[in-house]
């Protein structure tokens, strides 16, 4: 025997002679006839009709058939399901005419004893020198696990998609329930007064658009108004289910006893019976009476503060005197001589805020608004909101009084819009519940030039 | 709503000739009747369309509640007829659209002057005294496996890009997808056709109707052509030597021939 | 987001907690929690020094408002040490100042001699 060096030997030509030689090539002539009987897929040959003319042996042992019973007696169509049959019928025998081939059409074969098998189909047609279609070769891929898999993702599509129906039922269910509670936090319009003009701005910071600030303006009977404006400690949902109470406590305590001392004093009991000590709620507030006077256009306001930052008084006309009287302001409030032309602090020292303890202090202040005045209620959303990145810079009772200098003698609705605008520019150093509230007596038209306020919308 | 739009309409032939429409049935577009038009189309204005759900139709214009049932469909072909004022139209439908012509010609009988019936059957599942082919389980297995094969289902009818150079009968202009169909839509196609009994409105047609069917169908048997044979008064029957369901397709000249024949008697 | 740093020693009064950070509406739960179960006996102070508190809001309100509660609840005073300036300032606007006694540090608020119960 030889070993020659180089390549590795062909086998048929190495050591073993003859023997070897033959065996192999009886192996390879019989390969092309084995390879099709016993491939690992079904083959199949049909007529035009459908009529089976070849078919291999793989095919025959899963569909438990005998050759003699296949060929020429049966048509393709015979072997699948029904639902098999009817999409064969009406979607692949047009596409096979069409196209010429169709692949990978998941179907289901019927064995000989009842059993279904999914599988898979592809099928060529063979055309004759001419172009003219003569028989139609098929194969056959067992699909079980394949289907098996397919019916999973189904399974767990179709899951997904429930799922995601229901959640979105929900978040709508849910979002019908907080509209109609936003609703009934908040007065749907404030009233109509007569020489009085009111405008509010309202904003919450919770993305349900429930806060913790409140604000009203009623009448109480007797050409009186009764207003208020606070804020209830915290924000979002809890803070807003104290607020409820509340409105309608105040509303219905003004009812019965206007004077703002009484009314705050009776929210207090209200709100320090209904919170334990474990979950303290507070909040701070400022109730008033309006009192407009008919003959001079005056708007007479008394108040009382419960540990609320200060409302300011906007002035309006000009230090040079303009259209409005000068002097007589009533009442005894302290800074009450303020400049025409300016805005000044209604201060309120020493109000304590409500809830808290069984007697709080509540501190008075009034002022007589005279047309083209204004006041203005607010909450500490306004005066805390971040000037800066961090919480280093606020923007604070100083700017917030130079701001409304600059709008003395606007109207209420111009005030309240020049502050949204403000409050837009912090952007995202708002974060907390806002709400403003503007009293104003509109000023009257004058015939001298005087300076009127400033129109420019922004 | 641009109806030619919303239902694909293709419009092909002789625009003064009398005019034929060919309406597809489950399966596939009107692609179907690629075979057809060319026999057609000297002397005919035809009409070929898609059923809303199927083929190139407007899928956005699907309303489930209205094709669930077989008068949705008959209501494509009337809007259709109103929108080209077609009259006295001969109607051209294969399968099932062979009882939506009954309907759409009851609907409104100035647009359709004649049916042809191209394997048509009134009826799949068996009952008293009437043999359909199929019986409520096997529907309902098939209904369950357009289900169950929803995923081999679209693969099968994913768009395909058709060569032409090899298939010069099929005309230059069918470049794009065919059969590509929305699986959910073709189930509910599948539910209203499989599930249908047009029986009690085959007596009242008046037109002119030829029937043509399939020595071997398994989808409409040689017994169901007979039934709407008898049923239609004054129809004409003529069984076509081929098997399967789409002998438009299998065996076009013979398809051809006995509907320019039939419409030829019309004139 | 808001940084809450909690030391509790004890004094000869009662518990300090040394409270340095950021008290809002986010960490003012964990001050809470604490204050819930903080040992405290009737006669001791409960002595809040607030000398590292770099910002309060009306979360932080309510942490002490709660605070104030619970010592009372046990019997015990409470107080507040080295308040910053801006939280003094607020604690004035709310008149929490006549509720809570303030020192200006821990030392003078656990120096005074209890004479019972703080506040009004």
């Amino acid at each position: 025997m030889t070993c020659p060096f180089g390549p590795e030997p062909d086998p048929r030509h190495g050591g073993g002679g003859t023997a070897a030689d033959t065996a192999f090539a009886v192996l390879l002539e019989d390969s092309a006839e084995e390879l099709y009987e016993h491939a690992p897929c079904g083959y199949l040959s049909t007529l035009m009709d459908g009529t089976i003319a070849k078919i291999n042996t793989t095919l025959l042992n899963w569909l438990g058939l005998a050759r003699e019973d296949v060929v020429g007696r049966l048509r393709f169509d015979d072997l699948l399901t029904v639902g098999g049959r009817l999409y064969h019928e009406t979607h692949f025998a047009p596409l096979l005419r069409m196209r010429g081939e169709v692949s990978g059409v998941a179907l289901e074969i019927r064995r000989a004893d009842g059993d279904r098998i999914p599988v898979l189909v592809s099928s060529t047609v063979k055309t004759g020198s001419t172009g003219e279609p003569l028989l139609i070769r098929t194969t056959v891929f067992d699909a079980r696990e394949r289907r098996a898999y397919e019916q999973e993702l189904l399974r767990a599509r179709k899951a997904a998609e429930e799922a995601a129906r229901r959640a979105e039922a929900d978040r709508a269910r849910l979002q019908d329930a907080l509209s109609v509670l936003q609703q009934s936090l908040l007065p749907a319009s404030l009233p109509s007064i007569p020489g009085v003009e009111t405008a509010v701005h309202y904003h919450t910071a919770s993305p349900d658009r429930l806060g913790g600030d409140f604000y009203d303006v009623f009448p109480i009977g007797g050409d009186r108004y009764a207003f208020f404006l606070g804020d209830v400690c915290g924000k979002g949902p809890q803070a807003a289910a104290v607020t409820s109470l509340i409105r309608y406590t105040l509303r219905t305590a003004a009812l019965h006893d206007p004077d703002p001392v009484a009314a705050l004093t009776t929210l207090n009991a209200a709100l320090f019976e209904r919170y334990t000590d474990g979950d303290p709620r507070y909040c701070t507030l400022v109730f008033g009476i309006l009192e407009p006077d008919p003959d001079d256009g005056r708007l007479t306001v008394r108040l009382a503060s419960g540990g609320h930052p200060p409302a300011l008084v906007l002035r309006g006309g000009s230090p040079r005197g303009g259209s409005l009287r000068g002097g007589s302001l009533r009442g005894g409030c302290p800074r009450d001589g303020s400049p025409r032309g300016g805005a000044d602090f209604l201060h309120t020292p020493g109000g304590m805020l409500a809830g808290i303890v069984p007697e709080p202090v509540f501190t008075t202040a009034t002022t007589t608004l005279e047309p083209g005045d204004c006041l203005l209620l607010y909450t500490d959303g306004l005066t805390e909101a971040r000037t800066s990145k961090d919480r280093t810079a606020l923007y604070g009772d100083d700017a917030l009084r130079a701001f409304a200098a600059g709008q003395a003698g606007r109207s209420a609705a111009e005030l309240i819009r020049a502050l949204s605008a403000l409050l837009d520019e912090f952007g995202e150093g708002l974060d907390d519940d806002t709400a403003l509230l503007a009293i104003g007596v509109p000023a009257r038209p004058s015939p001298a030039p005087s300076p009127a306020p400033a129109t420019t919308n922004r | 709503m641009d109806i030619g739009r919303r239902n694909n309409v293709t419009l092909t032939g002789d625009p003064d000739g009398p005019a034929v429409i060919l309406a597809h049935g489950f399966g596939c577009d009107q692609n179907m009747w690629r075979l057809t038009v060319p026999a057609l189309a000297e002397d005919h204005r035809v009409v070929l369309f898609d059923y809303v759900g199927a083929g190139r139709s407007d899928l956005s214009a699907f309303d489930p509640r209205r094709y669930a049932t077989l008068d949705g469909y008959a209501r494509d072909v009337v809007e259709i007829c109103e929108e080209l004022d077609l009259r006295d139209a001969v109607f051209v439908g294969h399968s099932v659209s062979s009882m939506i012509g009954v309907l759409a010609a009851a609907a409104a009988p100035e647009r359709i002057g004649a049916l042809v019936m191209v394997a048509p059957s009134p009826r799949y599942i068996d009952d008293d005294g009437y043999r359909g082919g199929f019986s409520r389980a096997d529907i309902d297995e098939l209904l369950a496996s357009l289900d169950a094969n929803y995923l081999g289902w679209s693969a099968a009818m994913a768009p395909v890009i058709m060569g032409n150079e090899d298939r010069p009968e099929l005309g230059r202009e069918l470049t794009d997808s065919f059969c590509a169909t929305d699986p959910e839509m073709a189930r509910i196609f599948a539910a209203a056709t499989f599930l249908s009994d047009s029986r009690a409105d085959l007596p009242g047609v008046t037109v002119p109707t030829l029937i043509l069917d399939c020595t071997q169908d398994v989808i409409a048997p040689r017994e169901v052509g007979a039934y709407v044979h008898r049923e239609i008064p004054g129809s004409r029957l003529i069984t076509l030597d081929a098997t399967g369901h789409c002998p438009h397709l299998s065996a076009p000249e013979a398809t051809n021939a006995a509907v320019t024949e039939f419409l030829a008697g019309l004139r | 987001m808001s940084t809450l740093d909690i030391t509790v020693r004890d004094a000869a009064t009662g518990p300090v907690l040394e409270i340095s950070g950021e008290l809002d509406f986010a960490s003012a739960p964990r001050l809470r929690d604490l204050l819930a179960t903080l040992e405290l006996r009737a006669g001791q102070r409960l002595v809040l020094d607030l000398a590292g508190l770099a910002f309060c809001d009306s979360s932080g309100i309510t942490a002490l408002i709660a605070a104030r509660n619970r010592a009372h609840a046990e019997r015990a005073g409470i107080a507040l040490a080295a308040v910053p300036a801006p939280t003094l300032r607020i604690l004035a606007v709310i008149g929490l100042d006549q509720v809570i006694p303030v020192y200006p540090d821990s030392g003078a608020a656990t120096a005074a001699v209890l004479t019972g119960p703080d506040g009004p």
